[in-house]
């Protein structure tokens, strides 16, 4: 397939079949619309190029800065789009969540503004909603922009009402299906192919989801969120339900190991959110039930987010030569020396000195003639072996002396015949008056 | 009415234990009036201690200073005198009370918009003075020169932290503090005026819940104190203010179930839970919900100790360290300024009930005896539920239900619409009587004094200390009357 730009290459995605024997419902064709196989990989390409497009030659024409309240798919669609046309992109975020994503917008070449938290004692003159501060700043802001505005922009709900629903129901053989369901962010999708949908078939059912209240699933809202969202309206729904970050992620699970599905975790949700409320349907009907989910994105940005919530998933054996590793036997024999003793030895034996703290605070002030290893570094260069000869003395330094007398255990116990650990650390250190440069 | 929605208070062992004992609150009100504040100093202690422990586990040292604005209590002031907390002094007279109450002048620190007598009695003194503008500062610097006085110590106030590179986070304009890119012209002036000055550290006090906004801050005091060392001073303190937080609600679910009813009823799609539809900050604009919420985020599942664990636990923006580390391999020291979390469970109101009525949409006005301003739990944005302490022989108020849950507002004694103690529809387990006591959990943070006021020559709340004997008797003092020795 031959396309001038990019572009042409936003929709089309391809529906897919759930195995039955992965989700266990016996009457139920579930179908995934892969919308992560969008160009910039998410269901946001289809609105950011709808929502962009009117405006884009008068932003050309006066080198207007798009911007957009995102702090997700929204703004990497958005950035990717704005460089295509030679402008620059600025991306307005409540609290950007996910760091990968993050620095994919930096390396797209994206402004970021981090929007406020909220304020520990309650102020009266902090009155508005992050979308309405947002709204007012954009209109004290004299520069050109071009603002796209997905919370409330009817391009955004179009462009799944020309696009991503009438491809569901070309591939259903003309047939709308008994089940939509979706994850509510903008409602942008949800409402965009309810409506088509209904149109061929009023009887459509609508499965709203938003993440549970305490719960961050990126690109979904919450129950309180979503009534913020100019496009939502509670009536698109048949059902608005509630999915948990655990949900989301064993859903995400299920799609990339059963399924061949590289889906991130609001494709997850969705699936997750289908089958348990489609159980309950399960052969309540005589003929079959055919439901779409959306699967909105692909799972590699989010890495860090199972990282934090779920590590057991990226879990690695622990390497064998790890302070981790370390026992309290190995601990308590570790030879410690006090400030005087080290200073001692330091005068007349000159052994190694290495400060293990981070390279900002050794500069501000260390002992005169150490070496900075970082002990994220030094570990990293003990688990392959000894860094040092066993011939040189080595005095391990670090804030408490803790840190120091664990890697002293391990390098004793990986064979060096002298390594002490300076107790109390450089806090000892400079309590005793022992002099600390800063060269 | 629809269904009713409860906001249970959070009670530690010693709150709760003082609300299950009906009959000494009773006394307690009938000997001094409505309303009473109980204030227990046996708490403060331990949540300094609480403190302490998460220092302790990061291995940190530096100062736990009271911000004696939360509550003007002396008895929790003198207790803490008796532990080895610092104060947060932020007029002369807290500053006197400070001092009168135990605390030698090193272990406070005078904050926040300064008078000339302010400034006097803290260098006089020797506390620390937290200098907030250049002016300040060259005030302070002709005031120790012209009296002669001994060398202040200061920690330099800090604001508008700006974050470098590709993510600029956007800060809530603050009044206080100097701008951390003017940071050069005070040490010029510490360096140039070093006799008469001696430079502690930097601080800085953020109004926002927010770890991110608070790490940027935090690494950009370290880089300061490091400018400042290439300048050859020796500061060693970054004083990182309050804001840990309370959490007030017992179950995170009824906030969540809550929050989400009133976000409807706003929105018109159930009936409204407030004094004529008060949205507490949220409008209705064309079936969208705008506007921010204005509530304090009263069930926090991590809040006081816990949060100061969190950020020293978060890594610092650029320099990668977590916070913690980032202090300890700097050898700087921390100093925090806890207020409302330093008097968590430290606190309970009580008013007695004077009035009941019934309105026409089935709902009853309580009017106790006390302005809303007296627990100023509405103003502050907390929602908790108040707390029913019957009469002696009309059983457990909490436990006695054996009807339905009564919605009822409760309004205080002013000659004004406004004065509502609380704006919102709130349960109790029965119709109150005349006489009743209401309760009002954990008010020793700003909800005691903060906005008293004496309107319509009305006195003011009595306050007393309350705790209990090794024996486990109880003993209460009248607040002014207590001394660590009362008994």
């Amino acid at each position: 397939m031959r396309y001038d730009d990019i572009t042409e290459a936003i929709g089309n995605t391809p529906l897919v079949r759930i195995d039955p024997a992965v989700h266990g419902l016996r009457t139920v064709d579930l179908y995934a619309k892969l919308e992560m196989l969008n160009p910039f990989g998410s269901v946001k390409d289809r609105a950011a190029w709808n929502m962009l497009r009117p405006g884009l030659d008068a932003a050309v024409a006066e080198r207007a800065e798009v911007v957009e309240l995102s702090s997700g798919n929204t703004a990497k669609a958005l950035a990717a789009l704005a460089g295509l046309h030679g402008l620059t992109f600025r991306s307005v975020t409540n609290r950007m969540r996910v760091p990968e994503l993050r620095e994919l917008l930096l390396l797209l070449g994206a402004r970021i503004e981090e929007l406020p938290g909220r304020s520990e004692c309650l102020d009266p003159t902090d009155t508005d909603d992050p979308l309405t501060q947002f709204h007012r700043a954009l209109a004290e802001d004299d520069s050109a922009h071009l603002h796209t505005d997905q919370y409330f922009n009817p391009r955004n709900t179009e462009a799944h009402a020309t696009g991503t629903g009438p491809e569901i129901v070309k591939d259903l053989g003309c047939r709308a299906p008994d089940w939509f369901v979706a994850c509510v962010g903008t409602a942008g999708s949800s409402s965009g192919v309810a409506r088509v949908l209904r149109e061929h078939d009023p009887n459509v059912g609508v499965l709203g989801l938003v993440a549970a209240k305490s719960d961050f699933i990126p690109g979904i809202r919450t129950i309180d969120e979503v009534n913020e969202v100019g496009l939502f309206d509670p009536a698109t729904y048949d059902a608005i339900e509630a999915v948990t970050a655990d949900e989301a992620i064993d859903g995400m699970v299920e799609l990339n190991r059963r399924c061949g599905l590289l889906a991130g975790p609001t494709s997850g949700a969705a699936y997750r959110g289908a089958v348990r409320h489609l159980r309950a349907l399960d052969g309540t009907r005589p003929e079959r039930t055919t439901a779409v989910f959306i699967a909105c994105d692909r799972v590699e940005s989010y890495l860090g987010y199972v990282r934090r919530r779920r590590p057991e998933l990226l879990g690695r054996a622990p390497h064998r030569n790890s302070p981790a590793t370390v026992t309290e036997a190995e601990l308590a024999a570790v030879h410690a020396v006090d400030v005087e003793a080290a200073r001692r030895w330091i005068e007349e034996e000159r052994p190694l000195v290495i400060d293990l703290r981070g390279s900002h605070a050794y500069a501000a002030l260390h002992i005169e003639g150490s070496l900075n290893l970082v002990d994220e570094l030094f570990e990293q260069q003990v688990h392959g072996g000894l860094p040092f000869s066993r011939r040189q003395p080595v005095l391990l330094v670090c804030p408490v002396g803790e840190k120091s007398a664990r890697f002293a255990a391990l390098l004793t116990r990986m064979g060096h015949p002298d390594v002490r650990s300076l107790a109390g650390g450089v806090v000892a250190w400079r309590d005793a008056g022992a002099p600390l440069v800063r060269e | 009415m629809g269904a009713p929605l409860f906001l249970e208070p959070r009670l530690e062992p010693p709150l709760r234990e003082l609300l299950d004992d009906p009959g000494h609150l009773h006394d307690l009100v009938e000997a001094l009036g409505s309303p009473l504040h109980l204030v227990l100093p046996e708490v403060v202690a331990a949540n300094v201690a609480a403190f302490r422990a998460v220092y302790r586990r990061h291995r940190l040292g530096g100062r736990i200073c009271f911000a004696h604005k939360a509550n003007g209590s002396s008895a929790l002031v003198r207790r803490l005198a008796a532990t080895e907390a610092g104060l947060d002094a932020a007029s002369v007279n807290e500053l006197s009370h400070a001092l009168g109450s135990g605390f030698a002048p090193e272990r406070v620190v005078a904050t926040g918009p300064k008078n000339p007598a302010f400034l006097w009695l803290a260098a006089r003194a020797g506390a620390t003075v937290h200098v907030d503008a250049p002016a300040e500062l060259a005030d302070l610097v002709r005031l120790v020169r012209a009296e002669g006085l001994p060398r202040a110590r200061v920690l330099l106030r800090l604001s508008a932290f700006a974050s470098d590179g590709g993510v600029h986070l956007l800060a809530r304009r603050s009044r206080f503090g100097t701008p951390v890119g003017e940071v050069g012209e005070l040490l010029d002036v510490v360096e140039r005026e070093a006799d008469a000055v001696e430079l502690l550290g930097v601080a800085y006090h953020l109004d926002t819940t927010d770890l991110n906004e608070k790490a940027l801050a935090l690494e950009s005091c370290v880089r300061v104190l490091d400018e400042a060392r290439r300048r050859g001073l020796a500061p060693r303190v970054v004083d990182i203010g309050g804001g840990f937080g309370t959490s007030y609600l017992a179950d995170g679910e009824q906030w969540e179930r809550y929050t989400t009813e009133l976000t409807q009823a706003v929105l018109g799609r159930r009936p409204p839970l407030t004094w004529r539809g008060h949205g507490y900050g949220l409008r209705n604009e064309g079936g969208t919900a705008r506007g921010r919420l204005s509530l304090y985020p009263a069930h926090r599942p991590v809040a006081g100790p816990g949060y100061l664990d969190a950020l020293l636990s978060t890594p610092a923006p650029t320099l990668g360290r977590t916070l913690a580390d980032l202090l300890l391999e700097h050898l700087h020291d921390l100093w925090i300024e806890p207020g409302r979390a330093l008097v968590d469970q430290a606190g309970l109101s009580l008013a007695r009930v004077v009035d009941v009525r019934a309105t026409e949409d089935g709902a009853h006005l309580v009017r106790l005896a006390m302005t809303a301003a007296d627990v100023s739990l509405e103003e502050h944005g907390v929602l908790t539920d108040p707390l029913l302490v019957p009469r002696a022989g009309h059983g457990n108020g909490n436990g006695h239900g054996n009807g339905p849950a009564v919605g009822v507002y409760l309004v205080g004694d002013l000659c004004l619409e406004a004065d509502l103690v609380t704006r919102r529809l709130v349960f109790l387990p029965r119709l109150p009587d005349r006489g009743d006591l209401v309760a009002f959990a954990n008010t020793a943070g700003y909800c005691m004094d903060f906005r008293a006021h004496r309107a319509q020559l009305r006195p003011g709340a009595r306050r007393v200390a309350v705790g209990r004997r090794d024996d486990g008797t109880r003993w209460w003092s009248l607040d002014e009357q207590y001394w660590p020795t009362t008994r």
